[in-house]
């Protein structure tokens, strides 16, 4: 597992108020993410699970609060800003342009690339670490099947080589293969370094690949422990984990 | 046979023209839900913008020139600034509809401050005839029919092969994605109004020296290019381009073997049936939306 808790966290979230219009949907939302971790945030609907990531990336305006990205405030920062610090997020549902080939797809995520950058080349390492994305490059990302369609968004989010990765529901409506896959390269990629901050309604199988769990509840973060702690931990098993602690998953 | 590809010729050159009026349209729409009733004026405007600098003894090609920069400030970065942009806010009907207000306002106001008279306008391509299969052929429409065509595939390579073309795309595909990316959505969001303003004030000098340059000729190209967009399938170039070439061949041969008088009904009954059997048109991709 990872380094000592003292480290320096990459990503640190405080007192957070954000919503949407008259809403406030995050009411002093705080949390840190350690590097080269897995972190994965549960909490019931309307929580602002997807809401804190939105207002992360600069999508939605944080009206107090700070987040700082490596000791480096990027609160309210745009995300061209992000994407060359370091940040990716993918977000829910489907996220590819649908009548562009496969390709062209991936090549877009370069669009924020510094000048030193050679996207061709990083688009040749993705289709080769994802021959799935090679042997498709020339089709349109349309006809990839619901699963591929989520490996193109995560390869595309990886082309700027990013420190952490924010992800949200990567595994609705895949099939339970398909997980598997996307887990494991969530996985390979804490192994590199990189750390990921994971919102997954299939919180038992998220959190078994987890070093990290947050609770959110009400735009406030109720819990944040160890992933196996949380796991075990008996309110959480009830309220969010579908049943009683210790069920054959 | 010589008769039919005159009208075939003078159909396609017609038709190329909607093609270039009817691709504005489904740019508007698929990067800003902007249906743009005001496009037929916006073909009739950029004509007057060149005879006004001809009128101050500009030579041609400057006069074009000017009347091109005019079209892309005004037809363009200010129709999105002072229209689109506030209007889109409250919805893309609102703004549907303000769209026909400038459409008035535009045509009166050419009206008015110009002339009510039909203007010749000159023609920056030559005339004469030449012979093709017995055949007496206008250069003028196989001009037009070329030019209009060379910049279709030049703005289809522009789209399909350029990193800017490709980022346009995106953000006509998926705007909060493409936002998401670093995209700068709003740049390619201007550039399309940009492109469609371009389009227009060529439509414009080219439909212009055959059709006189009126403030009401609009009207009919207006409508003709919608209708050619939608039976295309509003969301495609590709469709725009089809539904424009077909709707200018049908309607040169209705109005020679049909009649003159129905001349106006065909290009609608060719709407109704495609609304009626092929409603995403003939190229088009069904659209889902939550209303």
């Amino acid at each position: 597992m990872s380094g000592s808790k003292a480290a320096e966290p990459v990503l640190r979230v405080k007192d957070i108020v954000a919503g949407y219009g008259e809403m406030t949907i995050l009411n002093g939302t705080t949390f840190d993410v350690r590097p080269g971790t897995i972190t994965t945030v549960i909490g019931p609907n309307g929580a602002g699970k997807s809401t804190v990531f939105k207002t992360i990336f600069g999508m939605l305006k944080a009206r107090s609060g700070s987040v700082t990205f490596k000791g480096q405030d990027i609160t309210n920062a745009p995300p061209r800003r992000l994407l060359t610090l370091g940040l990716c997020y993918v977000p829910q549902g489907r996220n590819i342009f649908p009548e562009l080939s496969v390709r062209h797809n991936l090549e877009l995520g370069g669009v924020s690339a510094g000048a030193g950058v050679d996207v061709p080349a990083r688009v040749e390492a993705l289709m080769e670490r994802f021959p799935m994305l090679r042997k498709k490059s020339g089709q349109q990302a349309s006809t990839l099947s619901g699963g591929e369609q989520k490996l193109l968004e995560i390869a595309r989010s990886l082309l700027l080589d990013p420190q952490l990765m924010l992800v949200d529901e990567p595994s609705i409506g895949l099939s339970p293969l398909m997980v598997q896959e996307v887990f494991g390269i969530l996985k390979d990629l804490r192994q590199k370094g990189v750390s990921v901050l994971m919102i997954e309604q299939n919180a038992r199988s998220a959190l078994e690949i987890s070093d990290d769990g947050l609770v959110l509840e009400l735009g406030r973060t109720r819990i944040q422990d160890d992933a196996a702690r949380l796991l075990a931990d008996p309110r959480v098993g009830q309220l969010f984990l579908g049943g009683v602690v210790g069920d054959a998953a | 046979m010589a008769n039919m590809i005159n009208l075939l010729m003078a159909g396609l050159a017609t038709g190329a023209i909607y093609a270039l009026v009817a691709i504005g349209f489904t740019l508007l729409w698929q990067t800003s839900q902007t249906i743009n009733f005001a496009q037929g004026e916006f073909v009739m405007l950029p004509a007057f913008f060149v005879l006004a600098a001809l009128n101050l003894k500009a030579p041609l090609w400057l006069a074009l020139l000017i009347g091109l920069g005019a079209s892309l400030l005004v037809l363009g970065a200010l129709f999105k600034r002072a229209v689109v942009d506030p209007m889109l806010r409250h919805g893309v009907l609102p703004l549907a509809i303000c769209t026909m207000a400038l459409s008035i306002f535009l045509k009166e106001g050419v009206k008015e401050s110009y002339s009510a008279e039909a203007s010749p306008f000159p023609s920056f391509v030559p005339g004469g005839n030449v012979s093709l299969l017995g055949a007496q052929i206008s250069i003028q429409s196989v001009s037009i029919f070329v030019f209009a065509l060379v910049v279709v595939f030049a703005l289809q390579a522009f789209l399909m092969r350029t990193s800017t073309g490709r980022q346009m795309q995106a953000t006509a595909q998926n705007p909060s994605v493409a936002r998401l990316l670093g995209i700068p959505v709003e740049r390619m969001i201007l550039y399309t109004f940009l492109i469609n303003a371009g389009l227009v004030a060529l439509a414009s000098f080219l439909v212009s020296p055959v059709y006189l340059a009126k403030f009401s000729s609009g009207e009919t190209l207006g409508l003709a290019a919608f209708i050619a967009a939608i039976v295309g399938g509003f969301n495609q170039i590709r469709g725009a381009i089809a539904g424009g070439l077909l709707l200018g061949v049908v309607d040169n041969f209705a109005a020679a073997y049909v009649s003159t008088q129905y001349r106006g009904a065909v290009p609608l009954f060719l709407l109704i049936a495609v609304i009626l059997f092929r409603p995403q048109g003939l190229f088009g991709r069904a659209e889902e939306r939550t209303v």
